[in-house]
């Protein structure tokens, strides 16, 4: 008996190997929400990002001529912009203080840099030089000045993981902003897309897309990108709507964690599914 | 035979910090080579099957660690390209397989299984056909890592020190 179970691990070893090996893989994925596995991976990244940050300031040395040439511009542009909407906030003010709204403009910004990237199709994140010594938190948006990068996934005390807006596993509420309509945006492995819009949505190519007040991970509004087209119209109820996103994230160094302070009474009453205890 | 287990995890090392790093820089529309596949299929291909599977499985976890993608996700790709790999893990073909044209087309095979694998562990979304979703996220980054893993038989040792 004992030579026949030595003869058949023997012959396929190999075979049971891979089956205890896989399932040992798939028993990982069903741990992923454990709190133990996050401290873990909080301490293992963080000592990575901490010798990649060295490689990536070599890297980006490089590049920051180009950027700053870019900065430049942009600055320039902003500045004439931030005239016309200092005009525009004085009016603003007047008129909140008419219906008696509460001034919800002011967000602290955490500038931080961006140490690594794993730009996987599915599951693209960086990481950033920030983390709860900063105040910075799971949940907290990523964004750079030309609009939203993502959202902070998982912290450790100096560095912190964010999953792009071309990762799956990040679904975000967002607005049509000329016509105020909501629809759920994701990544599909190939493009941004708003799914299931009805075909009555008022959304044409060329609208500009911001995240929604009605999303319970991004509630203020952050520019995202542009449509680009419907599809889907020949069939069924919904279409899909293409986004190109404004940020190029593979060009992204620089970027700004955006503190939201939350309110506890609004993240009791919603299903927020980065909630904390 | 000490330096058989060290020397994989020090290039790994190295490589992670590549990869995450410098990859970015040579991306094609967000389609990006896996160094990582390269070194796990050259060290199965030069030791054993098993020995492919468990550094497969070890370089997939502490890959999903790091990046922050779903925990377990590069492990099942990882190690199933160190199976597939393994099996050209012959002893009178290894030479042949590690410095000629061979290699490339192995980093293939096993670059396709594991972008797909990954794919279809990490994707929620598994509305696309499967011929466009074995096209888009496993050939293509297939081919670019095979393209890339040309260096290795250009600049394989004539006398493994590695």
């Amino acid at each position: 008996m004992i030579r026949f179970f030595s003869n058949v691990w023997d012959s396929f070893k190999e075979y049971f190997i891979l089956i205890i090996l896989i399932v040992l893989g798939i028993i990982l994925i069903s741990l992923n929400q454990k709190p133990a596995v996050k401290s873990v991976r909080a301490v293992a990244f963080g000592t990575f990002a901490s010798v990649s940050s060295l490689v990536s300031d070599v890297v980006n040395i490089g590049q920051l001529k180009s950027e700053n040439l870019r900065l430049r511009e942009r600055n320039a542009e902003l500045m004439l912009q931030m005239n016309k909407l200092r005009e525009y906030g004085i009016v603003n003010e007047e008129l909140k203080g008419l219906v008696n709204l509460k001034d919800t403009t002011k967000y602290p910004l955490v500038p931080v840099r961006i140490v690594s990237k794993s730009l996987s199709t599915s599951q693209n994140t960086i990481t950033i030089l920030g983390g709860a010594v900063d105040g910075i938190k799971p949940g907290m948006p990523v964004i750079n000045d030309q609009g939203l990068i993502g959202v902070i996934y998982s912290t450790s005390n100096d560095y912190s993981i964010a999953r792009t807006l071309k990762n799956m596993d990040l679904k975000l509420t967002v607005k049509d902003e000329r016509s105020r309509l909501d629809a759920i945006m994701k990544w599909n492995g190939d493009d941004l897309i708003m799914i299931n819009v009805p075909k009555t949505f008022d959304i044409k190519p060329g609208d500009r897309i911001m995240t929604s007040e009605l999303s319970s991970i991004v509630s203020i509004p952050i520019p995202i990108g542009v449509v680009m087209e419907l599809t889907n119209v020949e069939t069924g109820i919904f279409n899909e709507v293409r986004i190109k996103p404004y940020v190029n994230f593979a060009k992204a160094e620089n970027v700004f964690v955006v503190k939201i302070i939350e309110s506890k009474e609004k993240n009791q009453l919603e299903l927020n599914f980065f909630n904390r205890k | 035979m000490r330096s058989d287990y060290f020397i994989p995890f020090l290039l790994f090392a190295v490589l992670l910090i590549l990869q995450t790093t410098v990859v970015n820089l040579i991306s094609i529309n967000g389609i990006v080579p896996d160094f990582i596949l390269i070194l796990l299929v050259f060290y199965s291909v030069k030791n054993n099957q098993i020995y492919g599977m468990i550094l497969g499985f070890i370089f997939g976890f502490l890959f999903d660690l790091i990046t922050g993608s779903l925990l377990g996700s590069s492990v099942i790709s990882k190690t199933l390209a160190g199976f597939t790999a393994g099996y050209f893990s012959n002893e009178n073909k290894r030479e042949f397989y590690l410095s000629s044209y061979a290699f490339p087309l192995i980093v293939l095979l096993c670059g396709i299984i594991d972008s797909f694998i990954f794919s279809f562990f990490s994707s929620s979304d598994l509305r696309s056909s499967f011929v466009f979703l074995m096209l888009q996220q496993g050939v293509y980054p297939g081919i670019y890592t095979a393209a890339i893993s040309m260096v290795v038989v250009f600049f394989m040792p004539k006398r493994s020190f590695i």
